[in-house]
C-alpha cells in the first residue's frame, strides 16, 4: 500500500466577504442600510489523512468542518494554501481530483426521489463518468454490501432516513473512489442505522483501503471510527493526534477515592506524581477524594501507592477506588475551552 | 475535449433515462398536464382570433389563430428552457441537487448543456403535440421541413442556452436574481408572440434593434416561415435566419464565459450550495 497521503491540506485558508443590506451590524446592533462582513471562516489548516486511514474531524457548530469538506470537494476554494487530493491539486485541476472522490454532504438531497436506489446510482455513475457492466455490477455489488438490497427497487421517497443515508453513501461511491468525505453521516439516525453506517465506514477503509474523513458532532461516533482526531474551534486546528493520544494527553487522569470521613489537612502534600488535590461536594458520610496525577506512568503508579499508604496511617477507610474514565467528549471539551482561554 | 464530449452523452444518457422513468411513473400526470396545456392555449387561441378579427382584417382568423398558437408554443419552450437556468437552478441548490452536479467530473456547463438539450427535446414533443392539436382544431396546416425544422429549432436551442447559461451564471452567485429572470421568462413569451403575430418591420428602428438582440425573436421568425408559411430553405436567404445565428454565437460565447466566470466568483463566496 503506498504511503503517499490521499488527502492533503498545507496551510488552506478560507476567508468569506459578506454584503449585508438593510440589516442589524453586529458590532453596533444598529440597523444600517449596508455593511460588509469578513468571515475567517478556515484559519491555516493543515493535515494529512493516509490510505485506509479514518480521520474524524470535530468541532463544535460554525468551526468551519463543512468548509474543510467542501474545499476538499471543489465546492469552495481556498483563499490561501493548497488542497491535495491523490497528488491532485484541487485548486488547479479541481475535475481531475474529483475523479477521486466521494462526498455526502450533511443537510442535502444527495438522491432523487421518484427513483429506486439502483436507477439513483446508475444516473450518478453516469454523471461521475461509470458506464455499461461495471455500472451495473458496482451497483448490484453496493446495495448488497450497504445492505439495501431488499429496497434496491423501491423508490427512494419510500425509504427510511436511515436507508436514505445509506444509499449516499453508496452514490458517493459509485465511482470507486479512493477518497471518501463523509460530513456528519449519522446525523439524525436511529441507533441500529447509525451503527451499520459506522461499520460500513470502518470496512470501507479497512478491508478497501480508502481514506475517509468524517466530520462529525457525535463524540462516541468519532471515538469509535477514527483512528485520528482533529479538533477544529473558530477555523483553526486545536489538536490533531491519534485519538488514544488524544485521551492520553488531554483525557482525565483522576483517581476518585471515597472515604468514611474527611482526611486530615495537608495529609497528601508533597506526594510526587500528584498535581492536585480536591474534596468535590459529596455527602458527609461519605467524602470523596479527587486526586489528579501526572501523565508519567512510572511517577503515576508510585504516586498511588502513597496516596493510598497515608490514607491508611490517618486511620481512613476506603470505600471505594475508581479511575475516572476518559471520554472523547471531555477532551474535546478541554480542548475547546483551553484553546478560548489562550 | 473527448472527455468533455464523452461526457456530455454520458450526461445525456442519465438524464434521457431519469426523464423517462419519471414519465412513465408518473404518466398520469403527463398526460393530463398535455390536456389541461391544450385546453388552456386552446381558449387563449379563440380568444385571440375574435381579437384580432375586430382589428385587423387582412389575416383570417385561422392564420391568426396558428401564428398566436406557434408564438405561444415557442414562447413557452423558451420560458422552459431559461427556467431551467433560473428557477430550475434555485431549486437544485435549495435540495442540494447542485452540489452533485457540480461534483461530476465533467463540470457543470457540460452537465447543463446535456440537462438543457434532453429538456428540450421532451419540450418539443409535448408541445409539438399540443401545436398540431390546436392545428387540427382550428384547420390550419403544418409544414415540417425534415432539414430546416431541426437546424432551426436546433439554432433556436443553442441561442436559448446561451442566454439561459448567461442568466444561470448571476443566479449562481446572486440566487435571488432567479425571481427576476422570471420577468425575462415572461418577455420572452411575449416577444415570441409578437414576432409571430406582429409585421415588425414597421416598427421605429429602436424597438426593432432592442428586439432583435434578444435571442427568441428572430429564431420565432424564422421558425413561424419555416412551419407556417412553408417557406423550407427561403428561410436561409431572410435576414432573421442570418440575425439567428449571430444571436446564436453572442449570446453562446457571453452565456458560457460568463458562466464560467461565475462559476469561479461562487466557489470563491462559497454560495454553490447555499439558497
Amino acid at each position: 500500500m503506498s504511503t503517499t497521503p490521499l488527502i492533503s491540506l498545507n496551510t488552506a485558508d478560507k476567508v468569506f466577504h459578506t454584503r449585508h443590506f438593510m440589516s442589524r451590524k453586529p458590532d453596533t446592533d444598529r440597523r444600517v442600510f449596508y455593511h460588509k462582513r469578513t468571515v475567517h471562516a478556515v484559519n491555516s489548516v493543515s493535515f494529512d489523512v493516509q490510505p485506509g486511514e479514518i480521520f474524524g474531524l470535530l468541532g463544535p457548530n460554525g468551526a468551519g468542518k463543512t468548509t474543510i469538506v467542501k474545499m476538499l470537494s471543489g465546492l469552495v476554494r481556498p483563499s490561501s494554501g493548497t488542497v491535495w487530493i491523490d497528488g491532485i491539486d484541487v485548486s488547479r485541476k479541481r475535475l481531475k481530483a474529483l475523479g477521486t472522490v466521494g462526498v455526502v454532504l450533511e443537510g442535502t438531497r444527495t438522491s432523487i426521489w421518484p427513483l429506486t436506489p439502483l436507477e439513483n446510482l446508475a444516473y450518478f455513475g453516469n454523471l461521475k463518468g461509470v458506464r455499461g457492466k461495471l455500472l451495473k455490477e458496482r451497483a448490484r455489488f453496493l446495495v448488497d454490501f450497504i445492505g439495501l438490497k431488499e429496497k434496491a427497487d423501491v423508490q427512494v421517497r419510500y425509504l427510511s432516513r436511515g436507508q436514505k443515508q445509506k444509499l449516499a453513501i453508496c452514490i458517493a461511491l459509485i465511482a470507486d473512489p479512493k477518497v471518501l468525505l463523509l460530513d456528519e453521516p449519522t446525523t439524525g439516525l436511529d441507533v441500529q442505522s447509525s451503527r451499520s453506517i459506522k461499520d460500513k465506514i470502518v470496512e470501507m477503509a479497512r478491508a478497501h483501503g480508502k481514506s475517509v474523513l468524517v466530520t462529525t458532532h457525535d463524540m462516541h461516533v468519532a471515538q469509535e471510527l477514527c483512528g485520528r482526531i482533529g479538533i477544529i474551534k473558530q477555523g483553526a486546528l486545536a489538536a490533531c493526534k491519534p485519538t488514544e493520544e488524544l485521551l492520553e494527553i488531554f483525557g482525565d487522569r483522576a483517581l476518585e477515592i471515597r472515604l468514611d470521613k474527611l482526611p486530615t489537612n495537608g495529609l497528601l502534600d508533597g506526594i510526587p506524581g500528584v498535581e492536585a488535590i480536591e474534596y468535590p461536594d459529596a455527602p458527609e458520610s461519605e467524602p470523596i477524594c479527587l486526586v489528579t496525577l501526572e501523565p508519567d506512568q512510572a511517577l503515576r503508579s508510585e504516586a498511588i501507592y502513597e496516596v493510598l499508604e497515608r490514607f491508611r496511617r490517618d486511620g481512613l477507610q476506603l470505600r471505594g477506588v475508581t479511575q475516572r474514565q476518559s471520554t472523547l467528549e471531555s477532551v474535546f471539551l478541554k480542548v475547546t475551552e483551553e484553546e478560548s482561554s489562550s | 475535449m473527448t472527455h468533455m464530449l464523452s461526457g456530455f452523452f454520458l450526461v445525456m444518457k442519465a438524464e434521457v433515462v431519469r426523464m423517462l422513468i419519471i414519465m412513465r411513473r408518473y404518466w398520469f400526470a403527463s398526460v393530463i398536464g398535455i390536456i389541461i396545456g391544450y385546453g388552456m392555449l386552446i381558449g387563449l387561441i379563440i380568444a385571440f382570433m375574435s381579437q384580432r378579427e375586430r382589428v385587423d382584417e387582412y389575416t383570417s382568423g385561422m392564420e391568426g389563430g396558428m401564428e398566436g398558437a406557434l408564438g405561444l408554443m415557442i414562447g413557452l419552450w423558451a420560458f422552459g428552457l431559461t427556467g431551467l437556468f433560473t428557477q430550475g437552478l434555485q431549486g437544485m441548490a435549495r435540495t442540494g441537487e447542485l452540489e452533485q452536479v457540480c461534483m461530476s467530473p465533467y463540470g457543470l456547463v457540460t452537465n447543463f448543456f446535456a440537462r438543457s438539450l434532453v429538456m428540450a427535446v421532451n419540450s418539443i414533443f409535448s408541445l409539438g403535440i399540443m401545436l398540431a392539436l390546436i392545428s387540427w382544431t382550428l384547420g390550419g396546416t403544418l409544414h415540417i421541413h425534415p432539414v430546416m425544422a431541426p437546424l432551426l429549432a436546433m439554432l433556436t436551442f443553442a441561442n436559448l442556452t446561451g442566454f439561459g447559461f448567461m442568466v444561470g451564471g448571476l443566479v449562481l452567485v446572486f440566487k435571488q436574481t432567479g425571481q427576476i429572470a422570471m420577468i425575462l421568462r415572461l418577455i420572452m413569451i411575449g416577444l415570441a408572440l409578437l414576432a409571430t403575430t406582429q409585421n415588425m418591420g414597421e416598427w421605429p428602428l429602436l424597438a426593432r434593434f432592442m428586439v432583435h438582440l434578444l435571442p427568441i425573436t428572430d429564431a420565432a421568425l424564422c421558425l413561424k416561415m419555416s412551419i407556417l408559411d412553408g417557406a423550407g430553405y427561403g428561410v436561409l436567404q431572410h435576414s432573421s435566419f442570418f440575425f439567428l445565428l449571430v444571436s446564436c454565437v453572442i449570446w453562446n460565447v457571453i452565456g458560457v464565459t460568463l458562466f464560467h466566470f461565475m462559476e469561479d466568483w461562487s466557489r470563491d463566496k462559497g454560495t454553490l450550495g447555499t439558497y
